[in-house]
């Protein structure tokens, strides 16, 4: 046991002096996202007494004589100054110098293009901007590259300059190749991570066998949706000295957010922040759970909190707008969807909410377009093409919005909402087959909102399929009641009354009068007092017809 | 990181999270090749002096060049180096003195455009005037960035032809070329790596955008051709490429996505057809949302239409039951919104669908004719009495209405120009008449249909020919010409069919059906049945109650009657179901034949009868002749050849006038056999005459029989005619004609069939 535990602990000390080498070397090159990633891990593990501090790499020749040249380009990177630092460093012979210099011909490149994308010179020119220098940099870079000259920092550029090209099969070989020679880099993961599409990819690529390698398998799990396995790394992680890691706590509350598993993500959330409460980052994702729960209180204070920090970042707004929504003040909560797209324009959760918002105030061809534009961005999201679904529903179109909400059921096959989405459409259509199954179906993976059985009990109850429709409501009760909680639109009531009813028809009076004495609990005027004539109806049958006809008779 | 520079990304098309395609409302920029085309034109009108004909040639080209997308130096220079030697020299002067001065010298020839076009010819309004000003104007919107930027991309596009004029083609010069002048310092011996790239870096070099003029041109001109000639547009895979990266250019320019509808639909391709058309569509509502002036009642009619389209798009691919579900709720939303245009299209697209799904459809379609009338509809009114006129000549509508009605519309037709419908009730007309039984009048109404000039304007040197209308006259044609043996002929009008409508598109399957007939007809006269029988296989994939009658004409050819009589039995049904007139007369004749063959004369007289009286009643001309032969015969089997004579030579007028060649041969040869009878019992001086008189008559039965090739038939007119010389005493002939039978019956399988059991 004890061992065990030492030795563990003595993974952590060296997974800590890697990752404070990583950092510095990340630092000198200016990856300032890598060099996050790697600070906030280490901050999460206990420090390194005085004699276990690694220390800076010794200089060699070159560094040296590049040294000075080194400190000039670094200070003019800091500042912005890419061509000036590249001017500078193009003599360097050392690696160090060599990536920089390249890394900033890179960065020049692309703000170019991107101040450059404002003064195109037509509209349809404005797809055609792209960084000039990517080409030069590309063939410099392949021919270091089979010279075998590159260290891990130069595979990662030219796997970006690669990927940036669309030469996307190259850059993966390219990115698997940076962290073989560099498995710290975050950086070179996260790449890889953004151009693997499926599991089998994944699985056909050999990686190095490295700690980082985990992180990298939990956050690609949480990326192709598989969420269960990706918990289980995380959850690993965590037990090998990673639990104050924040990084990882915020991973988690995502996966659990994808799986709608509220409770879990609220609670990690609030965890969250109280470690680090300056922290903007997936505090989007953290509102629309807040949204989804409407605590408007905590989600006001969490507005106001991230607006003293930095009210111009995509998630402030984002924020924003769902406190707005949850108010009901939807120009507003669009307004501030808008603010986000300026400030990210490939920001595609904006999108979809800035329909949502459009639906809400009736305006249904903007709520278009900006689904449709949600789609550009991405055409796997589900939420905008059942946001689609939905505009097209209120538009009195069931036939036109059946592709939409296909498209969505297509993406999300076991989400049971585009299934009841469906059948509704195909009531409306009188399709009464094809309903019944969306419904069934619905049921069957596992319905989140719980309305698909209610549905498919009244629509048997519409086709006089009497048996069903009992069938249907009484697992809807039961349903219901295992659940435990409390659900606004719950129609138990109902149920309740057409079971009551049904064993009445069936002469199952004591069934039928139990019924009919659990419907009275529940206060819906109608529900109970037509209730209450029936249980009377039941209780004194069948002489009851006899009471009742007795007032006539004395008339 | 990627990340980081995101958040500097700014849209400048964008105001309250909309996009808009056009900031600056210019639909239209200047680039490096309009500044060619520009210094053309000003080239053009400061050289007062040149030849008449180069002027004329230059004239010419202004249209294309300034409409038709970027072309480079190399392209521009070559197209006006064929109009005119002299320009090109001064074009290319003038651009060069731009690219190898200063900025200045640009400006320059900004500021002088305008001064030459004032006492020009060109006026402002013109196409050349409007073309400079807009120019002029783009020009003077740019900023002072994008002038720089502008004077840039002038010099590479002059200096990437350098190589060529100066006459240095090898490889590394071409090379370098592509790269910007700044990579020059990419040493010379790495070609082997840069190389690689070489082709990619071409490739999207000449993929230029194309810009929003130059789209919508090219947009509307694709659509033109595939309205009007398939053939002419360009190829599905290559179009769609076009589309593509127009779309990526420009995302927001929704008529791309329209064009990608119809051109999906083409290669039949239902995902991306309805993908496409939705996407337009949604993007349609926004435009139509945006301008205010049309409101609410712009974007709410696109929605109406939207959904109306789709219901044409399941109707095209045989989804009735969605395009039915479609349809209503299009109804339903434009009830609501009171719109009576669209409720109107969408009751003529009801009805149609109600015909396709092989429903009686008369009362809708009058309801619809009624209504296009009161809205003052010309075309959908017209339609819907064409369709009319078509369900009342399956009924057996009196002629003379059918044909008044058609005659009615169409003065409408030429008073309205509709061109379209006018094709339809020529293409209407010549069916009706060949129904009837009138060839002459079929094909004169044909040949008028190919023959007349379209009121439509010519575009694009294309005029319209693919329609369906011209399919079906084409067909009949065909048809015609097989009836008179000229096989020649009908080769020649399928292989100009398969050419207009290929295999893949929407009309095709008439030509298909047609040819297949032809064949089957033309192997069944042959006797080789070995060869009729893949036709059958593949005309039922076509339609199914044809090929059903096809597989028993087949089967009683085969002498397996119990199967032959099983399907007749089954397809009179189906008739029955489906109202199908012709058909059912058919299939009554060949049943009758099936009779004969198990020589129950007596039992086809009913069906005959049946079969007279349907088709007198429906004016079937043609096959009222039929019958009246299949009567004729069986009076002949029955023993009275007396009435069967008068019956064949009633109707033998009508059958040598319009008949096909076959029907002919088989009236005189009939005619012939009856004479033979009556000969037999007539009085002995009555006798040779009424003989020679019947030799006389297969003779000419063997003139149609031999222009069709019909050894069958042949042999027997042979064997009777031997048997007439015989009786007459002709040896000489007798022997002829015996030599003749012999050398035809040794060809011939022999088949189970005598001489008397068939018509």
């Amino acid at each position: 046991m004890a061992a065990t535990r030492s030795s563990e602990f003595g993974d952590l000390v060296q997974i800590k002096k890697q990752l404070i080498s990583i950092t510095a070397q990340c630092k000198e090159r200016g990856l300032v996202h890598s060099v996050k990633w790697a600070s906030e891990l280490a901050f999460s593990l206990d420090p390194l007494p005085l004699n276990e501090i690694p220390p800076a790499p010794e200089l060699t020749e070159e560094d040296a004589r590049d040294l000075d040249a080194l400190c000039l380009a670094k200070s003019y990177f800091d500042l912005k100054e890419y061509d000036r630092a590249a001017y500078f460093l193009r003599g360097c012979r050392s690696q160090k110098a060599y990536f920089l210099y390249m890394y900033s011909r890179y960065l020049s490149g692309e703000k170019k293009k991107d101040d450059e994308t404002v003064d195109s010179l037509g509209p349809l020119e404005k797809g055609q901007v792209r960084n000039e220098a990517l080409r030069e940099l590309r063939v410099e870079l392949s021919k270091k590259h089979s010279a075998g000259e590159l260290d891990g920092f130069a595979l990662y550029l030219y796997g970006v300059v690669l990927r940036k090209l669309d030469l996307l099969k190259e850059a993966v070989e390219i990115f698997v190749a940076a962290t073989h020679a560099l498995p710290l880099h975050w950086g070179s993961w996260l790449e890889l991570c953004n151009l693997i599409t499926n599991i089998e990819m994944l699985k056909s690529l050999s990686l190095p066998e490295c700690w980082v390698r985990d992180f990298f398998m939990a956050h690609m799990f949480t990326e192709l949706q598989m969420i269960k396995e990706a918990l289980q790394k995380y959850q690993s992680l965590m037990e090998a000295g990673f639990a104050k890691s924040t990084y990882i706590i915020s991973q988690i509350a995502v996966a659990y957010h994808n799986i709608r598993d509220i409770d879990q993500a609220l609670y990690l959330f609030n965890e969250l922040r109280e470690q680090d409460p300056f922290r903007i980052e997936n505090m989007d994702t953290f509102s629309n759970l807040l949204y989804v729960r409407s605590m408007k209180p905590e989600l006001s204070y969490l507005a106001h909190n991230l607006v003293e920090i930095d009210k111009y970042r995509v998630e402030t707004c984002c924020v924003i707008g769902n406190y707005y929504s949850l108010r009901s003040q939807h120009e507003k909560a669009a307004l501030y969807f808008q603010r986000a797209l300026k400030l990210n324009p490939r920001c595609l959760g904006a999108w979809t909410l800035m329909g949502h918002e459009y639906m809400e105030m009736k305006n249904t061809s903007a709520a278009i377009q900006a689904y449709r534009h949600a789609i550009e961005v991405n055409k796997r999201d589900y939420r905008a093409w059942y946001g689609l679904g939905q505009t097209y529903e209120i538009l009195k179109m069931p036939f036109y919005s059946l592709y939409y909400y296909r498209k969505a059921h297509q993406l999300r096959p076991n989400d049971s909402r585009m299934l009841v989405a469906l059948g509704e459409c195909y009531e409306k259509l009188s399709q009464q087959v094809e309903a019944k199954k969306c419904y069934w179906r619905a049921y069957s993976v596992g319905d989140v909102e719980r309305m698909a059985l209610l549905k498919l009990a009244k629509l048997h109850e519409q086709l006089n399929e009497f048996d069903d429709a009992a069938q249907c409501y009484i697992i809807y009760i039961q349903d219901i009641f295992s659940c435990g909680e409390q659900l606004e639109h719950a129609e138990v009531s109902t149920a309740l009354r057409y079971l009551g009813q049904y064993y009445f028809k069936n002469k199952l009076y004591d069934e039928a009068s139990l019924c009919a004495q659990r419907c009275c609990d529940y206060n819906d005027v109608s529900s109970s007092s037509a209730a209450h004539s029936q249980l009377r109806d039941a209780n004194l049958s069948p002489f009851g017809k006899m009471l009742i006809l007795s007032p006539k008779q004395v008339m | 990181m990627a990340s980081v520079h995101e958040s500097l990304y700014f849209n400048p098309m964008m105001t309250n999270g909309v996009v808009h395609a056009n900031i600056f409302g210019i639909k239209d920029w200047v680039t490096p090749y309009k500044i060619a085309v520009l210094a053309l034109l000003h080239e053009m009108s400061t050289t007062k002096p040149m030849a008449l004909l180069d002027r004329r040639r230059l004239n010419k080209l202004i249209l294309p060049l300034q409409q038709g997308p970027d072309l480079t130096l190399e392209q521009f220079l070559k197209i006006v180096e064929e109009c005119c030697l002299r320009m090109v020299n001064a074009v290319k002067h003038r651009l060069f003195l731009m690219a190898d001065g200063e900025l200045q010298d640009m400006e320059h020839f900004f500021t002088i455009l305008p001064n030459a076009f004032s006492d020009s010819e060109a006026f402002k309004t013109s196409v050349v005037g409007l073309f400079m000003r807009q120019m002029l104007l783009a020009y003077n919107k740019l900023s002072f960035s994008q002038v720089y930027k502008l004077y840039k991309s002038l010099q590479q596009y002059c200096h990437r032809v350098q190589p060529e004029l100066s006459a240095l083609p090898t490889e590394d010069m071409e090379l370098t070329s592509n790269e910007d002048p700044s990579a020059e310092h990419i040493d010379k011996d790495e070609l082997d790596t840069a190389s690689l790239h070489q082709s990619e870096l071409r490739s999207d070099e000449s993929q230029g955008p194309l810009s929003q003029k130059q789209a919508e041109y090219f947009l509307a001109r694709q659509a033109y051709l595939l309205k009007n000639d398939e053939n002419k547009a360009m190829s599905p895979a290559k179009l769609q490429d076009e589309l593509n990266n127009i779309l990526k250019f420009n995302p927001d320019f929704a008529e791309a996505h329209y064009l990608s509808y119809l051109n999906s639909i083409r290669v039949q391709d239902i995902y991306i057809s309805t993908h496409s058309l939705l996407h337009y569509f949604d993007r349609l509502i926004l435009s139509g949302g945006e301008g205010k002036s049309n409101g609410d009642e712009g974007y709410g009619r696109s929605l109406r239409y939207a959904v109306l389209n789709l219901a044409t798009l399941h109707c095209r691919f045989g989804h009735y039951q969605q395009a039915d579900l479609a349809l209503q709720e299009a109804i339903r939303i434009a009830q609501e919104a009171n719109d009576h245009v669209c409720l109107q299209h969408c009751l003529s697209w009801l009805y149609t669908l109600e015909q396709m799904k092989g429903s009686d459809s008369v009362v809708l379609t009058e309801d619809s004719v009624k209504i296009a009338a009161h809205f003052c509809l010309p075309y959908l009114a017209s339609l819907g009495i064409q369709s009319l006129v078509q369900q009342g000549a399956k009924q057996g509508m009196p002629a003379n209405k059918l044909l008044d009605a058609l005659r009615g519309t169409d003065i409408m037709h030429w008073k309205q120009s509709l061109s379209e419908l006018i094709e339809i009730s020529l293409a209407q007309t010549t069916s009706i008449w060949r129904m009837y039984g009138k060839s002459t009048m079929a094909r004169q109404q044909a040949q008028l249909l190919l023959n007349m000039n379209s009121l439509e304007p010519v575009n694009f040197s294309v005029q319209q020919n693919n329609t369906e209308a011209f399919a079906v006259a084409l067909c009949h044609l065909a048809e015609l010409h097989a009836e008179q043996g000229l096989y020649a002929v009908v080769s020649d009008i399928m292989k100009h069919l398969k050419q207009q409508f290929p295999p893949h598109t929407q009309h095709a399957k008439l030509w298909m059906l047609c040819d297949l007939k032809i064949q089957f007809e033309k192997a069944m006269n042959d006797g080789k049945y070995h060869l009729a029988e893949p036709h059958v296989t593949a005309i039922s994939a076509l339609n199914s109650t044809e090929g059903l009658y096809r597989k028993a004409q087949l089967l009683k050819a085969l002498n397996q009657t119990t199967e032959a009589s099983q399907i007749l039995q089954q397809l009179q049904q189906q008739c029955e179901k489906s109202k199908d007139i012709e058909m059912t007369i058919r299939v009554m004749l060949a049943s009758a034949e099936l009779h004969w063959d198990s020589s129950g004369f007596a039992t086809a007289l009913p069906l005959l009868l049946q079969a007279l009286a349907l088709s007198r009643q429906h004016n079937l001309q043609s096959l009222t002749s039929e019958t009246l032969l299949h009567l004729a015969f069986t009076q002949l089997m029955l023993g009275i050849p007396e009435q069967a004579l008068v019956l064949v030579q009633d109707v033998l007028e009508s059958v040598l006038a319009h008949g096909s060649l076959i029907d002919k041969g088989r009236a005189l040869l009939l005619a012939a056999r009856c004479q033979m009878a009556l000969a037999g019992a007539a009085a002995q001086e009555h006798r040779l005459t009424a003989l020679e008189q019947a030799v006389h008559t297969l003779d000419e039965a063997a003139v149609y029989f031999s222009q069709l090739d019909c050894k069958e038939r042949m042999r027997d007119i042979h064997y009777l005619q031997a048997r007439l010389h015989h009786t007459l005493g002709n040896i000489s002939q007798r022997n002829k004609c015996s030599m003749l039978f012999r050398l035809l019956d040794q060809e011939l399988p022999s088949s189970g069939m005598t001489v008397v059991s068939h018509l």
